[in-house]
């Protein structure tokens, strides 16, 4: 496949969800950037809730991912599919550490 | 593009966009990235049918030829994604998924004539529309689909699909599709009865769709909780469920683990939507009742013919199929004592008609086996594209087509199998990492969000 094939499939796949992509952008930058102006940093020490939502994201990612595509995870069958369900749910779990934990180190700082 | 031009002049906008949102996902691979060299030609190209296989070469056509003229001939205003319209059937989908405009796929420069070819006339080169109009061409690419016939049916009427008598029908159209999976639903929930899914006596575009709609269906079924309550039959006219040995076994074993009973050597003959009965013709030795059914087929000589009529409370019709009479009438059909008297000839793997070589093929209306889907489109476009530029070279024939087809067999609502295979059933697996022999969810999500993608990529002459 042609370099432009690949865009052109990419962007028809990502057509439907630009609203969602745009939304968890901003749902990410937005606390990134306000902990950053007070001084966050990956490093930081989180809290309750970054510790725990994480996982939980992560766990009910395996469920409910197949659900979201009108399957069920009965039907995830080969490793192919454990693959791809475990990575789409690893990076939905960092994806939620990622605005967890600033957040958590705003809360933090307040209190 | 043309040598004075700029690297990105004809680069339209939407064009960045795809460029911008996918170069962090596959920057890598750019490095496959080929472009060719228009050719300098004044020739008339006219191409009959704006589904998959008239836009894709259409779009094709006017990026690989400077100077040409492109004319594309159809009626229909909304161009329909075919292969979403099992989704739609079993409820999936909503059928809005399936549509768009005519005119969004056509390039600016493609002329689009709204209107239908009623007569080829290959001796003088040129096509008449319904309205008597002549459209000569030097270059003809037939592309127009195929014709249901649903009318070989006796009692048989679309138009009975969607009235609450159990009637549906996959094919015939998308508003159809809608309808069928009402008319399913409205099975299910009565509790029980008898299913007839049926298979037509002649090819079909996508094979696997009445297979599809069998396995959607049970889902449905199994899901009510009355599984038990519920008669599902399969009629099969030539005895055979899939091309491919292997997945033939794979779903008579699983018709068989679903308590799905198959009549093999059973032709759909009518149907009477009133009294809800449908009549078959029925080949092989008669060794009992219908009912029970005992029958055990025979071959050759042994066989006897007779008629069966079944009661049904839902019936899945699949037409008999054939090329358009446009196509039936002209000299581009296969001669009565050929491989496919009712299609359009062509060489299977040129794609060009042997007697009037500046005519060609694409898609359903082409006799071959198989080959009648969005998948073989896709492939075909592309030897297609090669072969028509070699001609207007003088060069010979480069690209050969080697039955390329795809069906991602949908065995349950949420699974499905990634079917790929070429001439003579041999399997022709696109990814080496799917088992293109197990059920999976990866390729139910491939079915149901990716594909339509791809065939839009295939619209724009892009893969």
């Amino acid at each position: 496949m042609t370099f432009m094939g690949t865009m052109t499939v990419v962007w028809y796949s990502a057509l439907p969800w630009l609203w969602l992509l745009a939304l968890m952008l901003v749902l990410f930058l937005v606390p990134q950037v306000i902990a950053r102006m007070k001084g966050y940093a990956f490093t930081q020490k989180g809290g309750v809730g970054s510790k725990y939502l994480p996982p939980l994201v992560f766990v009910l990612a395996l469920f409910l991912l197949p659900l979201h595509t009108q399957s069920s995870i009965a039907y995830v069958n080969t490793w192919v599919d454990w693959l791809n369900l475990i990575g789409a749910s690893v990076g939905l779990g960092i994806y939620a550490w990622l605005v967890f934990h600033p957040v958590c180190y705003l809360r933090n700082r307040k209190a | 593009m043309s040598k004075n031009s700029l690297p990105f002049e004809n680069v339209s906008r939407r064009d960045l966009l795809k460029f911008g949102i996918g170069a962090g996902v596959v920057g890598p691979l750019a490095l496959s990235s080929t472009s060719a060299q228009a050719i300098n030609t004044n020739a008339h190209f006219v191409i009959v049918g704006a589904g998959a296989g008239g836009t894709s070469m259409a779009s094709r056509l006017s990026r690989a030829l400077n100077g040409a003229r492109v004319t594309i001939i159809d009626a229909r205003e909304r161009h329909h994604y075919q292969p979403g319209w099992t989704l739609v059937a079993s409820g999936v989908w909503n059928k809005n998924k399936t549509l768009s405009n005519t005119q969004d796929w056509l390039p600016n420069s493609v002329e689009w004539i709204r209107g239908r070819v009623a007569e080829y006339d290959p001796d003088n080169n040129r096509v008449l529309l319904e309205t008597g109009e002549a459209v000569p061409y030097d270059y003809l690419i037939v592309a127009c689909g195929l014709q249901l016939r649903y009318e070989r049916i006796e009692g048989m009427d679309v138009d009975l699909i969607g009235q609450g008598k159990g009637v549906g029908s996959v094919y015939a159209s998308i508003e159809h599709a809608e309808k069928t999976n009402n008319e399913i639903n409205q099975w299910v929930a009565s509790g029980g009865g008898t299913g007839l899914f049926n298979l037509p006596p002649t090819a079909l575009k996508c094979a696997g769709a009445p297979l599809k709609m069998t396995f959607t269906t049970l889902s449905k079924l199994e899901g009510s909780g009355r599984r038990d309550n519920f008669n599902v039959e399969f009629m099969t006219p030539s005895g055979g469920l899939f091309g491919v040995p292997f997945y033939n076994d794979f779903v008579k074993q699983r018709f068989e683990d679903q308590g799905v009973k198959r009549n093999d050597f059973w032709t759909l003959k009518g149907i009477d939507a009133d009294t809800k009965k449908a009549t078959y013709l029925v080949k092989g030795e008669r060794t009992g009742e219908a009912s029970s059914g005992h029958y055990t087929t025979g071959g050759g000589n042994q066989q006897q013919e007779w008629e069966e009529t079944k009661d049904f409370d839902f019936i899945h019709v699949v037409p008999p199929m054939t090329a358009p009479d446009s196509i039936l009438n002209s000299p581009l059909v296969f001669a009565d004592d050929e491989a496919f008297p009712t299609w359009m000839k062509v060489d299977r793997e040129t794609l060009q008609n042997p007697d009037y070589p500046n005519v060609w093929g694409i898609g359903d209306v082409m006799g071959m086996p198989s080959n009648k889907t969005a998948a073989s489109v896709k492939m075909q476009a592309s030897v297609l594209e090669q072969n028509i530029l070699a001609y207007l070279q003088d060069r010979p024939l480069p690209a050969r087509h080697n039955g390329y087809t795809s069906c991602p067999l949908i065995t349950g609502i949420g699974k499905a199998m990634l079917v790929e295979f070429g001439w003579g059933g041999e399997l022709l697996p696109s990814f080496s990492f799917i088992d293109p022999k197990q059920e999976s969810w990866t390729v139910w999500v491939m079915k149901e969000r990716m594909l339509r993608p791809a065939y839009y990529a295939m619209l724009e002459g892009r893969v």
